[in-house]
């Protein structure tokens, strides 16, 4: 993989004190698409600006094919942007809007016209041209706003959340085009949003930022199955922790004790030594129960505390260790429904838990 | 709450009545809302018309009153009542016949025995060079205590002065008789009707360079008032809060002073021992002072300070609303800073520009205060014009003819502006 | 975001500008009022020592006095008709549709437009037939017209925020339409009201054109008698009235500020 840009240590404070980006590394590969994922202040956005050139870094360098980029206008950058708003130009018509990246580089009027045809094509809108943005449906301007930022062949280009305006039937489905639309082209996206669903459907990597920082930076099946800290852990994707201590702890195993007395194992993560707070952490669908759960390396029972019927699975609720938000899943289509107050078994495997340091936790 | 309380009024009449029509609901429903509908716009047109009547009475029908002046004319008619009634019966080709000579020594004589035929000379002294003197010689013969009414009035005309025998003259009485006529309406655009009713310019008009002299200094008005107004609405738009607030102070405040303050404080700085003279004298760029004032460069000064809060805070309002990542986005897209500015920010932030331009014209092409006191002879506008038509030479249809030509390019540009506006939505921006 | 010499000395530039346009808009006020205080004879600088005799002129004087007392009692009673029809026609115009409601508006607004001399020269015809010049109701009549449009746009404004669904509630609560309008609806939109009333005093009190044709000496304005000193004897008496004029526009911009302040709050509070 080649890299297209590589973020050095920059480091962005707006007051001098509080960092909204602290130290990042961040390299992005040519043809890739790249999510960075976080809570809203963690630094995603303006991370994406100073590639824009909307920020200038604190200190640190980001480099475009090698070549140092922060003294270089936004208009000298060649990287496409898809605003949150889309920010078409309410004045011109949406072909208007489409040529004006190609009038401004002087292209042969022959081409932008064919340009601006094919673009208008491509995200099959191809009788708006004449339209102004006003007239057309959210979903609509949607498409225009990446043509335009396509239009042109930038190196890169950059979408900040263009799907949060939409509602969710439509938001699907333009995932789905972006998507397609990344494989057909080869072109370079970074992609902003804090839904973490969508950013495990789209992206090739995903950069989780929460403090301005980086938290992990991974392929989505690797950051959902082996998330790196507690916070990546429960912010993508759901999860059940136990919070206990470290009773013992060797390279790949940690033995957490809760706090009344249950014992558990767990791959070990960045948790600490004996003595240590940890985290154990589950996914709901790891969380096997009934039957299934007698195989299992830590066996529980529980009561059943609530059972909602999701069409392809049953969402179970769980009391047990003193708590009644214990979350399992269960293939529909079994035997029966478990009741309500019935005891039932459940458990997991070591591999399916891992153990944290609860400091990392927060963003 | 109405429908309740009508259909309620209604079924109350019905049950006073011998028969109680059977109603489907559907159908009440129906009557129910037209009839609140009803007495909604009723209650609207009520609610409006003191308003509207006030302004009939206090607004419109002085004005219209003023207007009508510029094609009613009885000033002759109201004098010369005969002669009026026999230029309505001549057909005005050539000279009239003699009954009419007749009617217009008795109307003269009546009316200079009455003490009016001044009114009639005035009148005439308009159409007619010399007019004025050629009725006041006539009625002084026939007043004369020796006079005795002719056979041949004709002759008796002509003897006293030969202009009695030319087709313009009684042309001119003709078109003068009313109730009805063009001539202070042609006047006022510098057009002229010849005996025989062809329309020529007037060879010594002066309306329309003063029209033109209105346009142009409104024009050069509203030009320095968009150079000016366009900055300064920028920086109060897109800095912080407290320059912003600074600025909006700075442009609210004189608009809020009366116009005579500032027009004063102008003067102030103006005249030939103002602060501007002294200033440019004391750092030796000038040793006379400088002619600013009783001169167009004062018109304009004056003006452009008094009409640029008209031109900067419909432009700020427009500017609040454009949305900075348009400008982003161009950047984004390739766009040079001044490529983005001019394309993407300027044409949005025409519809500001349209109504400030709009508004600094209108209310320019109407100046009257800031001219009479800081212009000179040559830089009065129509409406100094109306004034002194109305107070000095008493000419009321010309007057009022001048003002037909203000009023109705006024109403033009107003109806321009309405539509920019609505374009927008509302009319104060 | 990275900005290229061009765009830095352009910012500069413009910063220069928006400053001397300022200054440009506000020196003559600051320019007039040290002559006030002035010594001196005529409205010119240096000033020759400080004293207060042209206020005293100003507040003392027969002509000023009643000049003062005219003006704002014209103005005061000019707003406030201007303020009662012009917030029922405001209202009326919100409430419905009616066939000629464009015209209507129309008319309601031209006062805004229709050039000042033309009216006054109108009134002036008009009104002596009726012996109505050279009267206080003449000159009230017509500061009434001219200030009636601006309540009609303020209290339109307001009435455009305006919840209506505010107003069903109140019905469904068990007021009247009366009491809802006095208890939900007026108070909301008052800060309109008051600031269209505002403008109608405001633009009383700067009237001068119709005031020249319609008022006998004992009817002058402040305006008018500036009008009148300003062409015949300009002396620092002005600057005097000026000072008075300034510092009542100071008052109906603060006021006004306030006002908007006011009902964006309340707005956003409901919001």
């Amino acid at each position: 993989m080649v890299d297209i840009v590589s973020f050095d240590k920059v480091s962005k404070s707006y007051d001098g004190r509080a960092y909204v980006v602290r130290d990042l590394d961040l390299s992005i590969a040519q043809g890739e698409f790249l999510t960075l994922l976080g809570p809203s202040g963690s630094g995603k956005t303006t991370t994406l600006m100073m590639l824009a050139g909307f920020e200038v870094p604190t200190s640190g360098e980001i480099y475009l094919d090698g070549k140092p980029l922060s003294r270089r206008p936004p208009h000298e950058r060649d990287i496409g942007m898809v605003f949150q708003n889309y920010a078409l130009f309410p004045h011109l018509s949406v072909a208007e809007n489409l040529a004006f990246p190609l009038e401004v580089r002087h292209r042969p009027r022959a081409e932008i016209r064919q340009r601006v045809e094919a673009a208008l094509e491509m995200v099959r809108l191809p009788q708006v041209g004449a339209r102004k943005p006003a007239q057309l449906s959210g979903g609509q301007q949607q498409r225009v706003a990446l043509a335009r930022a396509l239009v042109f062949e930038p190196r890169l280009v950059l979408m900040d959340e263009p799907l949060g305006a939409l509602d969710k039937q439509l938001r699907d489905h333009m995932q789905y085009e972006i998507r397609a639309l990344h494989d057909r082209l080869g072109v370079t996206v970074v992609y902003v949003t804090h839904d973490q669903s969508e950013a495990l459907t789209m992206s090739n990597r995903i950069a989780v930022f929460a403090g301005g920082r980086v938290r992990q930076l991974a392929a989505p099946d690797v950051l959902y199955e082996t998330p790196s800290d507690l916070f990546v852990a429960t912010f993508v994707g759901e999860s059940n922790v136990f919070a206990g201590t470290v009773a013992a702890r060797d390279d790949t195993v940690a033995r957490v004790a809760l706090a009344d007395g249950t014992a558990m194992a767990a791959t070990a993560m960045d948790a600490g030594a004996a003595g240590a707070a940890a985290a154990v952490v589950v996914r709901p669908e790891k969380l096997l129960l009934g039957p299934l759960a007698e195989t299992c390396e830590n066996r529980f029972t529980g009561q059943v505390a609530d059972v909602v019927y999701h069409g392809d699975h049953l969402r179970v609720r769980l009391a047990a260790f003193g708590r009644d938000d214990i979350i399992g899943r269960m293939p529909t289509g079994g035997p029966a429904l478990p009741a309500i107050g019935a005891s039932l078994a459940f458990g997991f495997d070591r591999a399916a838990a891992r153990a944290y340091d609860p400091a990392h936790g927060a963003g | 709450m109405g429908g309740a309380e009508l259909s309620a009024a209604a079924s109350g009449a019905g049950a006073g009545g011998a028969v109680v029509p059977p109603a489907g609901p559907g159908r009440n429903l129906v009557r129910d809302h037209a009839r609140a509908e009803r007495r909604r716009r009723l209650q609207a047109i009520g609610l409006v018309a003191p308003l509207f009547l006030f302004l009939l009475f206090s607004f419109v029908g002085p004005i219209a009153d003023m207007l009508r002046r510029s094609v009613y004319d009885m000033d002759l008619a109201g004098v010369w009542p005969r002669t009026a009634a026999a230029m309505h019966a001549w057909d005005g080709n050539g000279l009239p016949p003699d009954s009419a000579f007749a009617a217009l020594g008795a109307d003269i004589r009546a009316s200079a025995e009455a003490g009016r035929v001044a009114v009639a000379a005035q009148r005439l002294n308009y159409p007619i060079s010399g007019g004025r003197s050629l009725v006041m010689n006539m009625a002084r013969r026939v007043e004369a205590d020796d006079f005795k009414p002719p056979a041949d009035w004709r002759a008796a005309f002509l003897d006293a002065d030969p202009a009695w025998g030319s087709a313009e003259t009684w042309s001119a009485i003709r078109r003068a008789s009313g109730p009805v006529t063009d001539y202070f309406l042609l006047n006022a655009l510098d057009l002229h009707k010849d005996a025989a009713g062809h329309i020529s310019r007037a060879p010594d008009g002066i309306f329309l360079s003063i029209l033109w002299r209105t346009f142009s200094i409104s024009g050069v008005v509203t030009l320095f008032a968009l150079l000016l107004g366009y900055p300064l609405a920028y920086v109060m738009t897109h800095s912080s809060g407290r320059v912003a607030a600074v600025l909006t102070l700075f442009v609210l405040l004189p608009f809020w002073t009366s116009l005579l303050v500032r027009t004063a404080a102008w003067i102030v700085l103006l005249q030939d021992q103002g602060i501007i003279n002294k200033a440019l004298m004391a750092i030796g760029l000038i040793d006379h002072p400088v002619r600013l004032m009783f001169n167009r460069v004062g018109v304009v000064i004056a003006m452009v300070h008094v009409l640029l809060p008209f031109m900067v805070l419909p432009l700020a309002a427009v500017m609040r609303g454009i949305r900075p990542e348009t400008v982003r986005a161009a950047r984004s897209l390739g766009a040079h800073p001044w490529t983005a500015f001019r394309r993407i920010y300027v044409p949005q932030t025409m519809p500001g520009v349209g109504a400030g331009v709009l508004l600094v014209f209108i209310s320019a092409i109407g100046y009257y205060i800031t001219p009479a006191l800081v212009g000179g002879a040559d830089d009065q506008m129509l409406s100094y014009f109306i004034a002194f038509y109305t107070n000095e030479t008493v000419n009321w249809g010309l007057a009022a003819a001048l003002a037909v030509v203000l009023l109705a390019a006024t109403a033009v540009l107003a109806a321009i502006y309405a539509r920019v506006v609505a374009s927008r939505g509302g009319l104060v921006t | 975001m990275p900005r290229t010499p061009i765009e830095r000395v352009a910012g500069v530039t413009l910063a220069v500008v928006a400053a001397l346009v300022a200054l440009f808009l506000i020196a003559p006020l600051l320019a007039i009022l040290p002559l006030s205080v002035s010594d001196g004879q005529f409205l010119v600088y240096p000033i020759r020592g400080f004293s207060l005799r042209w206020f005293e002129t100003f507040f003392a004087s027969e002509r000023w006095a009643l000049a003062i007392r005219n003006s704002f009692a014209i103005g005061a009673t000019a707003a406030s008709i201007a303020t009662v029809l012009g917030t029922l026609a405001a209202i009326g115009l919100a409430r419905a549709n009616f066939r000629g409601k464009k015209f209507v508006t129309a008319v309601l607004l031209s006062p805004l437009i229709v050039p000042i001399v033309i009216y006054a020269v109108g009134l002036y015809f008009f009104f002596a037939r009726m012996g109505l010049t050279q009267t206080y109701t003449g000159i009230v009549l017509a500061h009434a017209a001219l200030g009636s449009p601006f309540v009609v746009v303020t209290v339109g404004a307001a009435l455009a925020n305006f919840d209506h669904t505010l107003m069903r509630a109140a019905s469904g609560l068990g007021a009247s339409p009366l009491v809802a309008f006095r208890r939900v609806m007026l108070p909301i939109v008052l800060p309109g009201v008051l600031t269209g009333a505002l403008f109608a005093f405001a633009a009383s009190f700067d009237e001068v054109v119709t005031v020249i044709f319609l008022a006998a000496p004992q009817q002058r304005t402040i305006p008018r008698e500036m009008f009148s000193g300003i062409r015949e004897n300009i002396s620092p008496v002005i600057a005097a009235a000026s000072v008075v004029m300034i510092v009542t526009a100071v008052l109906l911009v603060a006021t006004v500020e306030w006002l908007r302040r006011r009902s964006l709050r309340a707005r956003q509070q409901a919001g």
